[in-house]
């Protein structure tokens, strides 16, 4: 019959419970290490295999490079459209050298759809970022990746 | 207009009312065209189809490993039990063997998520019944086992965490433990949960007796999941079908008995409790160590033929049934959504009642609209 | 005692009622203020939540940025509805919300209270008129949510009232008076608040207060998840901040109402009358705010059952039972 008072209890109860609200913008979120944000970019390390714009579900990746006079290949643009990036992050699961890989950088928010096609040196940018904030999570280990690639 | 019709009374009318999709209510962009006399609903048509993708479609341009990000959107609230879904069947087509770590651990995060949806499921139910205060509640522990599968998997709601023969990761140091305090957590705010809500006069005279269907019914719609169980059949593929590791673990499967909106609501949270169990007994199970990843094919390649498997998705039965040609990418994939089938008999149930009970109703049913509309 | 009515209508009179008037305005402008702060402040703790902090010192100035938004917005005023109803009905609703705070006495030597003999009808006579403007509102606005709220509130109202009366029936037996500054002083000089010996007309006033105030698990006329705003889905800027203001002007009036006639209104040892009051009034405000994070709303059908079948006998068993007590004891 009184089972509402209970209620009223239980709510009474939550009165001194500590405040679970995170004040975003002063206090930000801490990612772990696995976190898919936004792409970071390492031009020395590609090798334009294409894998990446490949396995990309929604085509998102576009790239080309140009052999040097050593014959190895290197990356001349790389170019990610965040339009339509869903950040799932099977490009960097296929990546032999873990040329590209996920920051933690999550605010997308802007003004102009142009400002979502980031190409190569933003995605550096984001990389010399990431190093910054987490010096201890760079040099990955590099024998990782290998494994998926079997 | 005259104001009295033939029989002398004084004329009324029934007026067209449009619920969505834009109403708060409808959980996402769901839209009823109800006909009502007063408040009473003399016919109501679902309009659905606003967030459609066309997910089926795009999965015939798609390798199978590319469609897992795809199937995260469909039930964005259950995202590990499509994973699974998918990865199951292709798996089941490819005859291929998991590592029994892998397998342990699908079985945890596909748990947690249950246990993730269930709770919304409850806070939602009640926002829509006029508490605000579980809402937050379930949020706050909705909260910590998003944050555990974004420490896995690295994202919150999207997780991408399955693939086809195992997983992506294994779970990082001190993850296990953390599910462990948690399922200790979680039985006590289900306790709470109780003496907040399930006792409450109010919630119990909104919920009692309303919107009832018998298993008859419930088959005849294809209904699966909670929705048929509250009428007391007990129909759970876990059991009935045993998937994954599944017949390792001991647990209950409840049923209702009326078959009204009390028992859907009620089940939600015996069901936490049961897969808090499983949770409990996978952890104790796990193996130490051991690869995530089994033996796969660089290209995966289905073996021409049709496949389907079902799994009890956090919302009935959920199915992939794929056609191959024996190419790397489906020739054609329908997705068995428990969702869209559930809310089938939706418009039945809406005859005859008030405006106030079709929130009731509607919120009982458990729609996700993305998997509605896939 | 100052009495309005025992004096000559002359220049420094009306002047007071002015005055009398705009004090009073003010005030209850502050106490709705920060009783709307205060709303979202309790119910954020009691959520795990922080609640507004970020507009002034502890979010203070959160209300007063939230009126100010209101009030600088566009006036939209829909174009198949019926514009001049559409337009009067906030002023209809809101301005007996205000007059009835005229009888409530704030604290014992408070000049500005009309000591009207008819304190209580005086109350809940006008109470009842708010209810056209929320009706006219609702029906003005041409739309079938606003109508549903409308029609809901109506008959919400209708029926909530008569426990209300009735519950208020007891305390004026008690008292053998009316007059609200009569029945707090009875009950200051026999010592107990209605409380003790009205108990069931406390409970029955509380819920049927809570009902008439619209406020949860009786806030139909607004379910939001059902109605999407009830009665003033059409209105927004400061026609939509008057309905709000009607809203939390008679969460105070209530308040008042509610200490004076079981509380004891300003009566209470050691403190000052004033504060006794505010007190008072503080518990009841916060008990709505803890209620409203507590509770599911309620049905329509069952609501009306509930105000006809258990309500209404509760306030009549308590009403003879007063009456014959203080007639045999």
């Amino acid at each position: 019959m009184f089972g509402f008072l209970k209620g009223l209890g239980v709510t009474l109860r939550q009165l001194p419970k500590k405040k679970i609200t995170l004040q975003y913008p002063d206090v930000r979120p801490e990612w772990p290490e696995r976190f898919r944000g936004v792409h970071r970019f390492i031009p020395e390390l590609c090798i334009v295999c294409n894998q990446c714009a490949r396995i990309c579900p929604t085509s998102c990746i576009s790239l080309s490079g140009t052999r040097d006079p050593n014959k190895k290949m290197r990356i001349d643009t790389y170019d990610i459209n965040f339009d339509i990036c869903i950040l799932c992050g099977l490009c960097t699961e296929v990546c032999p050298t873990e040329s590209v890989l996920m920051s933690d950088t999550f605010e997308l928010a802007t003004y102009s759809r142009d400002n979502l096609y980031l190409d190569m040196h933003w995605l550096y940018e984001n990389e010399l970022q990431y190093e910054q904030r987490y010096p201890e999570r760079v040099p990955q280990p590099a024998g990782e990746a290998k494994e998926e690639d079997a | 207009m005259s104001l009295i019709d033939e029989k002398d009374q004084v004329r009324t009318e029934e007026m067209l009312l449009n619920v969505g999709p834009q109403h708060p209510s409808t959980h996402g962009v769901f839209r009823l065209v109800v006909k009502i006399s007063g408040e009473t609903i003399i016919d109501a048509e679902p309009v659905i189809g606003y967030l459609h993708r066309g997910t089926e479609k795009l999965a015939e341009d798609l390798q199978y490993t590319q469609i897992i990000p795809y199937t995260d959107r469909l039930d964005y609230l259950a995202a590990m039990l499509n994973n699974y879904a998918l990865c199951h069947t292709v798996e089941e087509a490819l005859g291929l063997e998991i590592p029994e770590r892998a397998e342990y651990l699908r079985v945890i995060v596909m748990e947690l998520n249950r246990i993730a949806s269930h709770l919304l499921f409850i806070g939602t139910y009640l926002l829509d019944l006029g508490a605000m205060s579980p809402f937050l509640y379930v949020f706050a522990e909705r909260e910590r086992i998003v944050q555990m599968f974004n420490e896995i998997c690295g994202a919150r709601l999207t997780y991408n965490y399955m693939r086809i023969g195992g997983l992506r990761w294994d779970a990082p140091p001190g993850w296990l433990d953390q599910v462990r305090a948690f399922v200790g957590h979680m039985r006590e705010q289900l306790k709470m949960y109780d003496d907040l809500i399930t006792g409450n006069e109010i919630f119990l005279n909104r919920v009692r007796g309303i919107g009832v269907y018998d298993t008859e019914t419930a088959l005849a719609h294809g209904m699966s999941g909670i929705n048929l169980r509250c009428t007391g059949f007990e129909w759970d593929l876990r059991r009935k079908k045993p998937y994954s590791i599944y017949d390792r673990f001991d647990f209950e499967i409840p049923v209702g008995k009326n078959g009204d909106c009390f028992d859907r609501y009620y089940l939600h949270l015996l069901e936490m409790r049961e897969s808090l169990k499983i949770v409990e007994q996978a952890l104790d199970q796990i193996p130490e160590s051991g690869p995530v990843l089994g033996k796969v094919p660089k290209l995966i390649r289905v073996p021409a033929g049709e496949y389907y498997s079902g799994i009890e998705g956090a919302r009935g039965e959920l199915g992939f049934y794929i056609v191959s040609d024996g190419k790397d990418k489906p020739y054609r994939m329908k997705i068995r959504k428990p969702s869209f089938v559930n809310l089938q008999l939706l418009p039945k149930l809406l005859r005859g009642q008030n405006m106030a009970n079709l929130i009731a109703i509607l919120g009982a049913v458990d729609i996700v609209l993305g998997e509605v509309d896939a | 005692m100052w009495h309005w009515e025992a004096n000559p209508l002359n220049g420094p009179a009306v002047l007071g009622m002015i005055i009398g008037g705009v004090v009073i305005l003010l005030m209850t402008l502050g106490v709705v203020t920060y009783s709307i702060l205060w709303q979202r402040k309790l119910i954020g703790w009691i959520q795990w939540r922080i609640g507004p902090n970020r507009v002034g010192p502890l979010g203070l100035f959160q209300t007063i940025a939230d009126v100010i938004k209101l009030l600088i917005k566009e006036d939209v005023i829909p174009e198949k509805s019926d514009r001049a109803m559409f337009l009067l009905a906030p002023i209809i609703a809101f301005v007996p919300s205000f007059t009835v705070l005229a009888v409530i006495p704030f604290s014992a030597h408070h000049v500005f209270t009309a000591n009207a003999a008819i304190g209580a009808l005086f109350y809940i006579a006008l109470s009842a008129i708010t209810i056209h403007g929320v009706m006219l509102g609702a029906w003005a606005s041409n739309n079938k949510y606003s109508l549903i709220g409308g029609m809901r509130s109506a008959a919400m109202m209708v029926s909530y009232e008569i426990p209300l009366g009735l519950s208020i029936v007891g305390v004026v037996l008690m008292a053998g008076s009316i007059n609200l500054n009569d029945i707090v002083e009875a009950q200051a000089r026999s010592g107990w608040w209605n409380v003790v010996p009205q108990i069931l007309g406390f409970i029955v006033f509380l819920i049927a207060s809570t009902a008439e105030l619209n406020r949860t698990p009786f806030d139909l006329a607004e379910a939001e998840s059902e109605l999407v705003a009830g009665y003033h889905t059409e209105y927004s800027g400061f026609r939509f901040a008057f309905f709000m203001l009607t809203e939390y002007v008679y969460l105070f009036a209530m308040a008042g109402l509610c200490a004076t006639l079981y509380l004891g209104g300003w009566s209470g040892p050691f403190l000052p009358g004033w504060l006794w009051f505010a007190i008072k009034v503080f518990l009841y405000i916060s008990f709505q705010f803890w209620l409203q994070a507590t509770m599911p709303r309620m049905r329509i059908d069952q609501l009306m059952t509930f105000s006809w079948k258990v309500l209404l006998p509760l306030a009549l068993v308590n009403l003879v039972l007063t009456a014959v007590i203080k007639a045999f004891v």
